[in-house]
């Protein structure tokens, strides 16, 4: 997971339009697969950092949890009804969102995009 | 240069003891139907099956953006007006302007927002209408988002209702038409949005009507994307299921803007939801 998280913070990098629309967002964000953590340190649109947990002194705006097997559908070209969306995830009882949801809302279509990019890869 | 078949043009009618301006659009000719676009959105989600000349070419497809959407003007004042949109408001507006136009017995199909009211105008006057096509229609379910996200003003409210019904889109749509669907959201009117869902995610009053739809006179058919989280599959078929007659199709790769986010994928649809308009003869 560090592995792909790492790929992902360097096609961030490589998407000018994703730095664009992030480039007033310098958050943390916690992401739990599986039962392990990862914080997401972005600095203006940049994945700055990628901080394996767990860890009881980062604090964090809001966390996503979920599994690696619905990752592994959401990140499909075509994935099933459901697993297409963030939220669909959450409707479907496989993710859910705590702490600040809007400050996630108010930059959703950042990370949206953000997690879909392995979506890219799966479709390159 | 060629230009589509499709024509503009605007109509004033009154809704609620005042004047409206509304901006209408057609292509075809025949049996009309009248199209209403989802929450948020407007009448360009209907662009691609009024220039479908197989489509147009017996039925005359008319669409027009409600007030405070698209082209047509939100009413004076608005300004320090809260845009609450209402089972009863929408009910006026959509009978209002099928009277303006002179419709007799059009069929209405109406897409979220728009099946919602058009199984409202069902159980309520179906005498006015000839058929219901309710795309992504439902008798009511519980919002999964907050609606007030969608108009604040520390953040873009239709950029956030873009990317939120984003999870609505099918992941089977070409991306040309997922973003051109979005762009509706992006830039629809402040607070327009939130509006249109405070009926939608508020009004439960459709559930108990729904036994008073008369689809021996005016048959209902439901059409409902697999990827479409808001109205799912399974909140089609109870509807479905609570009007006696009433007939569904489950549309496995699409989602909840269907005729704009994959008009290719929506259109055998459409067309044998047409087909199914043919009311039984009833002895008067």
């Amino acid at each position: 997971m560090l592995e792909l998280l790492q790929r992902m913070q360097a096609r961030l990098d490589a998407s000018p339009h994703m730095l664009r629309l992030g480039r007033l967002i310098s958050e943390t964000v916690l992401l739990r697969v599986d039962g392990d953590e990862y914080y997401l340190v972005f600095d203006k649109g940049h994945l700055a950092e990628v901080v394996p947990g767990p860890s009881r002194k980062t604090p964090w705006r809001f966390a996503i949890t979920t599994d690696s097997e619905a990752l592994r559908e959401f990140w499909k070209a075509h994935p099933k009804p459901g697993f297409h969306d963030i939220f669909g995830l959450v409707t479907i009882g496989r993710a859910k969102i705590e702490g600040d949801i809007l400050a996630m809302v108010k930059n959703l279509r950042f990370f949206k995009e953000f997690l879909a990019l392995p979506r890219e890869e799966a479709l390159a | 240069m060629t230009f589509e078949p499709i024509t503009g043009r605007y109509l004033t009618v009154e809704v609620a003891g005042a004047p409206r301006r509304i901006y209408v659009e057609e292509a075809g000719q025949g049996r009309p139907v009248l199209c209403l676009h989802t929450a948020g959105a407007d009448t360009m989600q209907w662009r691609h099956l009024m220039n479908d000349a197989e489509v147009t070419k017996h039925h005359r497809l008319i669409a027009f953006d409600m007030p405070w959407h698209g082209k047509s003007l939100p009413p004076k004042g608005f300004e320090t007006e809260e845009y609450r949109l209402t089972t009863e408001l929408y009910i006026e507006t959509v009978l209002a302007v099928a009277d303006g136009l002179g419709l007799e017995r059009p069929i209405l199909a109406g897409c979220s927002m728009g099946g919602r009211i058009a199984l409202q105008l069902a159980a309520l006057h179906g005498d006015r209408f000839s058929g219901f096509i309710a795309i992504e229609a439902s008798d009511f379910q519980q919002s999964w988002y907050d609606i007030d996200w969608f108009h604040r003003p520390d953040a873009h409210g239709g950029e956030m209702g873009a990317a939120l019904v984003s999870a609505n889109i099918s992941p089977y749509a070409p991306a040309e038409e997922r973003w051109n669907t979005l762009w509706m959201f992006m830039s629809s009117g402040p607070g327009v949005f939130r509006g249109d869902l405070w009926f939608y995610t508020r009004d439960e009053s459709l559930i108990d009507r729904l036994g008073q739809i008369d689809t021996a006179r005016t048959p209902v058919h439901i059409l409902v994307g697999a990827y479409d989280l808001t109205c799912t599959p399974e909140d089609a078929k109870r509807t479905a299921a609570a009007i006696p007659g009433a007939t569904v199709s489950v549309m496995d790769e699409l989602g909840h803007f269907p005729m704009s986010e994959h008009p290719a994928g929506f259109r055998p649809f459409f067309v044998d939801a047409l087909a199914r308009m043919q009311a039984p003869v009833v002895a008067d």
